[in-house]
This record gives C-alpha cells, sequence and structure tokens, in this order.
C-alpha cells in the first residue's frame, strides 16, 4: 500500500505541515496532563482500583472526543482541495483508478490517526499503571472503538469533500455530519426509552451508530447516568458492526464519484425569471413563492449593505433556501407538538420540553459556525477584503452588517421550532416562566456561538481552519462540558458539574425546563452572567480585530 | 477641455519593512487625463506605491496626495476619488453581476435610483451589458476583469489605478481592454496602469514610469524613454540575396563602430548592426556598400521599443549603473517641461498609435 504514489505524498504533505505536528504534541501533552492531574498524591492505596476506574473513564470520553474532533480536520479538505488547484484532473488522467486513488488518501488520513493515537498511548500506559483497568476488556476494546470511530469519520469526510465545491463548505458537512454521527443520532433514543412505540425501536438501533454507547459500556458506565443508552448487546461489537457498515457504504459512495464527472459542471448561464414567459413565471412564484431566479432590486436606503450582501452570496441565505429551512423546523416543531398532545401523559412536558430545547441546540451548533466562521476570513480568502477596506464603510459598521445577517437567520430558524413551546404552556401553563428562561438561555448561547465563531474568523485568512476552529472551540466547551456530565457520579461531584454546566447556555435550558439527568443542577442566572460577560468580550476583541485589519498596513 | 493640473502627487514616498526598503524616496506627478503605464520588475515597488496611493498601505515617510487630499490624513476622502482594481478579482458566489455592482455602489452610498442608473452606464462604459445577470464566479477571467473596471467606475472617482488589467487576457480580451482602457481617458479619467506586457503598455500609454528595486529609474512620455534609453541605434541592412551577405558584412565592419555588433541573417538576406553614428556619417556607410557592389533593397533603422528600453535601464541598475541610469532619466522628465519625476499628458499620437 505504501507504493502507491498517493499514500505517501498525502502522508508526507500532511506530517509537514506545522498544524499536524501542533496537533500531534498538543494531544500527547493534553492526555499527558490529565493523567498527571488525577494520578494519586496520597499515602494511601486504592486496592479496589476506584480511583484508576475514573481516571480510564475521563481519559476514555476525553479521547473519543479528541477523535472526533481532530481526525475530520485534514481528510474533510483532501479532495476538494484537489479540486479547487486543479490537481485532481491530473489524478483522474493518471493510469491510476478512482479505488487507488481513494485508497491512498483513506490509508494516508488514518496513517495520521495512527499516529494520533500512538501519542496517547504513554497516557494509556500510565493509566493501565495506576491498576484496576484491564488490558483486554478495557483498554484494546477503547481503541479498537476508537479505530472504528476514526475509520467512519475519515470515510464520511471523503464523502463530503468530493461533494462540496468550496473547503469551508467540505470543513461544515464534515462536522455536521460528525456532529450528527457521534450525538444527534443518541437523542431520540434518550427521550423515547420505555415507550413502546415503533419510534422508539428506529431509535434504539440509530443510537448504535455513534461511538458514544460503546464508549460507555466499555468504562462501565452503562447504567450511570446513561439512560440505558447502551444496548443489551455488546456496545463494541454493535458499533463496530453499524460502524463498519456505514464505513463501507461512504467509502462506495466516495469511489462512485471520483470520476471526471467531479470536474464536468458547466458555468451558469445566469437566467433570470423576469426574461421568461408569463406561464413560467406564475409557475415558478406558485412554486417557489420566492423565485431565486428573479431580478433583484437594489439595496434600500436604510439597509446596511453589508448584511444584503452576506444573504445574497450566501448559498442558503437566499429566502427561497431559508423559507424550506423555515418549514422543515416548523413542519418537526409542529410534529413534536403533536407527539406532545397526545403522549404527553406516557412522556412527560419535561420530556418533549427536553427534546425542543435538544432540537434547537443542535440547530444552533449546526448553523452558527457554519454562518458565522466565514463571515470575514472568505472575504480575506477571496481577495475582496481588500475591496470593502476601499468603499468608505466602517469597521463598526462591516461588523455590524455582518453579525444581522447571521442574527435573522438564527433568529428566523429558531422561530419557526417555537410552536412546540406553545402547546407545552397550553398543557401545562406553570411552565410558562421556565420557557421564558430557556428562550433566554438559547438566545444567549445563539450569540455566544455567532460571536465566538465570528471573531475566530476575524483572525484567519482563509475560511477551512477558521471554521474547524469554531466548531472546535464551541464543542470542546459544550461537548466537553456534558462529558463532563455524564460523569456526574464518578469521578465528577455534584460541584465540579455545576461549575462546568454553568459555561453551557444548552445545559442550563435543559435544566430549567427540568430535562431528567439536569434538574438537579441551578444554573440560572450564573449561565447567563457568564455567557453574557464572554460574549461581550469576544464582541470587543472581534470589533477591534476588524478595525485593525481595516486600517492600512 | 481637459484640466492638466497634477492630480496625483507623490513626494519622496519611502515604504520599509523592516531592513527592506520596498520604496525609496519615490517623486512622481500625474497630470489628469493622462495614461501612465507603471512598469517594474516583481517586488519593485509598483504594488506597494500603489496600495499607498489607494490608502491600503502607510508609507514610512513622505506623501502622496490625489486631488490634493492626503492618502494618509485624508483616507476617506481618497477612496471616493480613486477606483481601484487589484490583481485579484474579489469575488462573491452566488451573486450576479448587477447584485455585486448594486452592492458596491450602495457601500459608495450611491442612492438607489442613482445607483441603478449608474451601474447601467458603467456596464455599457465596460461592455458588460450582456452579463449583468450571470453569477460573478461564473464569468471568465476576461469578463471579471471587465466588471472589475465596472466596479471601479461607480463611485465616478477622478484616478483610476488598475494592478496587471491585461493579466492573464486571450488576445481578443486584451485588445478588448485596451480599447475600455482608451475609452476611459477619453471620458477624462486619469489611469495608472501596472503590467508586465510592455507592448500591450506601450500601445495605451501615453506616459511611462519605470520603477526598479522601489526607485525611479525613468519617466517620461514613451517617446523620450524609449529614446533615451536607446544606447545604440539599430540599423538594418537588406540585401537582395544571401550571397551578398560577406561582402555587405566586410564593408560594414569596416566602416561601422561596432564591429563586433555586425549580425548577419542568410535566411532573411539581413545584416544588422549597431551603431553611434549619425544619419550624415550612415549615409557615408550606405555610399560604402554601393560602392562595394552589394544591392542593398532597404537601409532602415529598427524603431527601439519600451521592452528595449526597460530592459536597458533594468539592466544598467542590475550592473550597478544607477546613477547613469538616473542621471538619464532626469534629463528625459526635463524635455517634457516640468520638474524632475514628472509626467505631463502626453499627445493624442501615442494612442492613436
Amino acid at each position: 500500500m505504501l507504493s502507491n504514489p498517493v499514500v505517501s505524498r498525502e502522508l508526507l504533505g500532511l506530517l509537514r505541515t506545522r498544524r499536524s505536528i501542533a496537533i500531534l504534541a498538543a494531544v500527547a501533552v493534553a492526555f499527558s496532563l490529565l493523567i498527571i492531574a488525577r494520578w494519586p498524591s496520597d499515602g494511601v492505596v486504592d486496592l479496589s482500583g476506584a480511583t484508576s476506574r475514573d481516571v480510564f473513564r475521563v481519559f476514555a470520553y476525553s479521547l473519543t472526543a479528541a477523535v472526533a474532533l481532530l481526525v475530520p480536520v485534514f481528510p474533510s479538505t483532501s479532495i476538494v482541495q484537489e479540486k479547487q488547484t486543479g490537481t485532481l484532473a491530473l489524478l483522474l488522467n493518471s493510469p491510476m483508478g478512482p479505488v487507488s486513488i481513494y485508497l491512498g488518501k483513506l490509508i494516508a488520513a488514518l496513517g495520521f490517526v495512527l499516529l494520533l493515537l500512538s501519542a496517547t498511548l504513554p497516557a494509556t500506559a500510565a493509566c493501565f499503571t495506576l491498576g484496576g483497568v484491564s488490558l483486554f476488556d478495557e483498554v484494546l476494546p477503547l481503541y479498537l472503538v476508537l479505530a472504528i470511530t476514526s475509520v467512519l469519520f475519515t470515510t464520511w469526510s471523503l464523502l463530503v469533500s468530493t461533494a462540496a465545491m468550496t473547503t469551508d463548505g467540505a470543513v461544515r458537512g464534515t462536522f455536521g455530519g460528525v456532529l450528527v454521527l457521534f450525538l444527534l443520532v443518541l437523542l431520540p433514543h434518550y427521550f423515547l426509552d420505555g415507550s413502546e412505540s415503533s419510534l422508539a425501536g428506529i431509535a434504539a438501533i440509530l443510537r448504535n451508530v455513534s461511538p458514544v454507547p460503546a464508549i460507555m459500556d466499555i468504562v462501565g458506565h452503562a447504567d450511570v447516568g446513561s439512560r440505558q443508552l447502551v444496548s443489551q448487546n455488546s456496545g463494541v461489537a454493535t458499533f463496530a458492526l453499524f460502524g463498519g457498515m456505514l464505513s463501507l457504504l461512504f467509502a462506495g459512495m466516495t469511489v462512485g464519484r471520483l470520476n471526471q464527472t467531479l470536474l464536468d459542471r458547466a458555468r451558469s448561464q445566469g437566467n433570470v425569471t423576469d426574461d421568461r414567459a408569463a406561464g413560467v413565471r406564475v409557475f415558478r412564484r406558485l412554486m417557489f413563492l420566492i423565485d431565486p431566479q428573479r431580478r433583484k432590486t437594489g439595496i434600500g436606503p436604510l439597509t446596511n449593505p453589508v448584511m444584503v450582501k452576506e444573504f445574497r452570496s450566501r448559498q442558503f441565505g437566499r429566502l427561497h433556501w431559508l423559507l424550506r429551512i423555515v418549514g422543515g423546523c416548523a413542519i418537526v416543531s409542529l410534529g413534536l407538538a403533536f407527539a406532545a398532545t397526545l403522549g404527553s401523559e406516557e412522556w412527560g412536558v419535561e420530556t418533549i420540553g427536553g427534546i425542543i430545547v435538544s432540537m434547537q441546540a443542535a440547530l444552533i451548533v449546526l448553523f452558527t459556525p457554519s454562518l458565522a466562521s466565514g463571515l470575514i476570513s472568505s472575504e480575506r480568502e477571496s481577495g475582496s477584503w481588500e475591496l470593502l477596506r476601499m468603499t468608505p464603510l466602517s469597521a463598526s459598521r462591516i461588523v455590524r452588517g455582518k453579525l444581522l445577517s447571521v442574527v435573522w437567520t438564527l433568529l428566523i430558524l429558531l422561530m419557526a421550532s417555537l410552536p412546540g413551546y406553545g402547546v407545552m404552556i397550553w398543557i401545562k401553563p406553570i411552565l410558562e416562566e421556565q420557557i421564558i428562561q430557556v428562550l433566554i438561555c438559547l438566545a444567549i448561547g445563539a450569540v455566544f456561538a455567532m460571536l465566538l465563531s465570528a471573531t475566530v474568523s476575524s483572525f484567519f485568512v482563509r475560511t477551512a481552519p477558521a471554521t474547524v476552529a469554531s466548531y472546535s472551540i464551541l464543542l470542546f466547551l459544550w461537548a466537553g462540558s456534558l462529558l463532563v456530565w455524564l460523569g456526574r457520579d464518578a469521578p465528577f461531584g455534584y460541584s465540579a458539574v455545576q461549575t462546568a454546566l454553568s459555561i453551557n447556555p444548552m445545559a442550563a435550558a435543559l435544566s430549567v425546563i427540568g430535562t431528567p439527568g439536569f434538574e438537579s443542577y441551578n444554573l440560572i442566572p450564573v449561565n447567563w452572567w457568564v455567557t453574557g460577560i464572554a460574549s461581550g468580550f469576544l464582541l470587543v476583541v472581534l470589533l477591534i480585530q476588524t478595525w485593525r485589519i481595516t486600517k492600512p498596513e | 477641455m481637459v484640466d492638466q493640473a497634477p492630480v496625483v502627487e507623490i513626494s519622496d514616498l519611502t515604504k520599509r519593512y523592516g531592513e527592506f526598503t520596498a520604496l525609496d524616496s519615490l517623486t512622481l506627478t500625474v497630470d489628469r487625463g493622462t495614461i501612465l503605464g507603471f512598469i517594474g520588475h516583481n517586488g519593485a515597488g509598483k504594488t506597494t506605491t500603489i496600495r499607498i496611493l489607494v490608502g491600503l498601505a502607510r508609507p514610512t515617510s513622505g506623501t502622496a496626495l490625489i486631488a490634493g487630499a492626503d492618502c494618509v490624513r485624508q483616507a476617506r476622502k481618497v477612496k471616493h476619488l480613486v477606483g481601484y482594481m487589484p490583481d485579484r478579482f474579489g469575488s462573491y458566489s452566488n451573486m450576479r453581476v448587477r447584485e455585486y455592482l448594486d452592492f458596491f455602489g450602495a457601500a459608495f452610498g450611491i442612492k438607489r435610483r442613482v445607483r441603478s442608473q449608474r451601474i447601467d452606464e458603467v456596464l455599457d462604459v465596460t461592455g458588460s451589458r450582456y452579463m449583468q445577470d450571470r453569477y460573478v464566479e461564473a464569468l471568465s477571467h476576461g469578463m471579471q476583469q471587465r466588471i472589475g473596471i465596472a466596479r471601479t467606475l461607480l463611485h465616478q472617482p477622478e484616478v483610476l489605478i488598475l494592478d496587471e488589467p491585461a493579466n492573464g487576457l486571450d488576445p481578443q480580451a486584451r485588445i478588448e481592454m485596451r480599447e475600455i482602457l482608451l475609452r476611459l481617458a477619453d471620458l477624462g479619467k486619469t489611469l495608472i496602469v501596472t503590467s508586465h506586457i510592455l507592448p500591450e503598455l506601450a500601445r495605451i500609454c501615453n506616459q511611462v514610469a519605470i520603477l526598479h528595486r522601489g526607485k525611479l529609474q525613468a519617466c517620461g512620455s514613451l517617446e523620450e524613454v524609449t529614446r533615451q534609453f536607446q544606447q545604440n541605434r539599430m540599423i538594418e541592412v537588406e540585401l537582395v540575396g544571401a550571397e551578398e551577405i560577406d561582402r555587405a558584412v566586410a564593408v560594414l565592419s569596416e566602416h561601422s563602430d561596432a564591429t563586433g555588433d555586425v549580425v548577419p541573417s542568410p535566411a532573411e538576406s539581413i545584416v544588422r548592426f549597431r551603431t553611434e553614428k549619425r544619419d550624415t556619417e550612415l549615409g557615408n556607410v550606405l555610399a560604402a556598400l554601393v560602392s562595394a557592389n552589394v544591392r542593398v533593397t532597404q537601409f532602415r533603422e529598427v524603431a527601439s521599443d519600451l521592452e528595449e528600453a526597460y530592459l536597458t535601464v533594468t539592466r544598467g541598475e542590475d550592473n550597478g549603473s544607477s546613477r547613469e541610469a538616473v542621471a538619464a532619466a532626469e534629463p528625459v522628465a526635463a524635455a517634457g517641461g516640468v520638474t524632475a519625476g514628472s509626467v505631463t499628458a502626453g499627445s493624442e499620437a501615442a494612442r492613436a498609435e
């Protein structure tokens, strides 16, 4: 396999970048520090091995989160970058077939994963030395699950990379998919567990796509706060089956797409509905409501031109796309409301509330970095930042326009999922105050995610790394605090979990609505203060940085 | 009637990046209505000068004024006076050409009704009306260059600064670009154009400035600069047949002042030589050829071009003869009837060429 020229080129090219060296070093240091921090310092020997098992749990979850965040970074841009630079055409014109090209890329990406996992071996060895952790029952299955997870996420990343037209689009698609495969597939089962409906059966199967139940099975978390996420069968074997099947599916789809048709795309001729026959115009009006191909009027006098530009230049910013997304959200929300009405006694209003909050949180995590992480970096990448600097627009007006374009989009999306709350208030009027608090939590969370992504964007000149950084920081903060919550009985105590969750507005929303597992934490108003102050700080940094890069060099 | 007062005034402009001097005491003025060709190697300081002029960079010392406005202290005012087209197009995806122009018009604060008319005008001037509904990222390079120029014209600037507008264009697009630039000059715009394609510049510019290693080496009208830097005249003698070549070379070697430079081309039946002789002395050379029974069909001077002048300047500087080159540049400017390092609006002849 090493004779495959793509393997050596990709892997060597990857290892020559500072970013890959930094990632490897950071992983080795971070996991060593984690073990050092939990290393026993008193003279009492823990013969039961409970301490080392606690350490191993945190270690396993952190390692899984690190794999989910870091593994897709390089393969997600691997093919789309070749498309953009034109080297994919050269590869496809070489005697190498799609399978060897694909295998070259896959093996190179997995080679990096191998190095990444190797960097954690000293920390694992130290953890094993503490005692109480079995090599064959825990350590090796953990690495097996991590290996399958890496293959799954790498094959997914390569598939997205063939479909995407831009590197940042590939990164967004990849991380969106990773979030779904890693976390969101767990939610239906989490909420529907115990129900005898067919939906619950589907949800039970769906959760096996995520590596989390398998990891919980390995670390013995099946009954501790897991809400029976682990299946009755062996979690590792089930995940290996589902993960393997999905990986094969993704690999097959990618190989099928790796041909000349990827590069054979006609340039748009710019057809405009206004120039077409009256019948066509009426038909399109009925079909689209807002026809994307109609000629637009000029930007209005009181409108921030940057905001309008952002909407128009964003693929999903066009009104017809927003309408479709809003329609989808409204349908899901109304579906939940309908389910709440029928099954409120069985599920409980709190569970329904938890589902809606989780859905909105997922929307925020998926959409916000995708919308905001390219706000400034994409301009700098395409060269249009120079043109913006040449206009009389001030830095604050540019920032305002850009942020407004994200605020409006998020507002529309979140509003579309509100009917479910209305139904909850109708079923249980006493919840009104709590729902208002939930909405405040979600709004603050959305603002924080937006400002974080926009600020990260202002420090980058390319959008793909800006998007990776935004998703990584946001997931580190929010998914990381949920990992601490998962270990809420051991190794983390109540106050540690409470502190960790205080930086997570989504956890605050879940605690307010009384979602099982979160109801005992009192996160309001501390969470609002923490998130609010952090957002204010980010806004100041964003304004200063934008002003700095707008000024003459 | 075009007002020929200086519209761009650069005085002792210096830009340093640490130890590296990108621009060294550049002094230059450009009159209204001029098309100035700004020539230099990569890294000569052209883009640095342009970025200072448009307010994207700050000089280490010296001043740059556009229509009296200081490019550093009155950067906001300068933005309205200058239209800048960088060498990168600066595309937005999913935007049609008209929407793209509408955004930049709105960013410059042009009112909606006026903006729509202005967009029509600039699309007409650049011959791009037919592509107003196309998506900007789907345009060819030549089309994007046209839209780039249209964008710079939206706010009706006095000075247009175009960085490599002909770069990467096919011959047809290059001809069209030339026509657009000449049309803009007819509208009274002052143009500063950089390019590596010197024959192209020579066809449109009435003035040129040659920059080398951050220093201005020459400036003036195209004819003045090329003549000044023409070290020797190149004379071409066309003969009746190739059999005359040897005799011709012998005569020319005897009478020419640069024997090593007599170059025969039997395939063309031509002998070329370089000389510093004046016309009357060259008449004697021709007479000697005729006396030696060499049958001459043509005896002519080959006109030197901008490329040759540019290479002479830069080669001279590279060989350490910068002082001579600068000294040579000064009389050029003086011949233009203005102060050293200044450029006047040239005759229509250069453009008509």
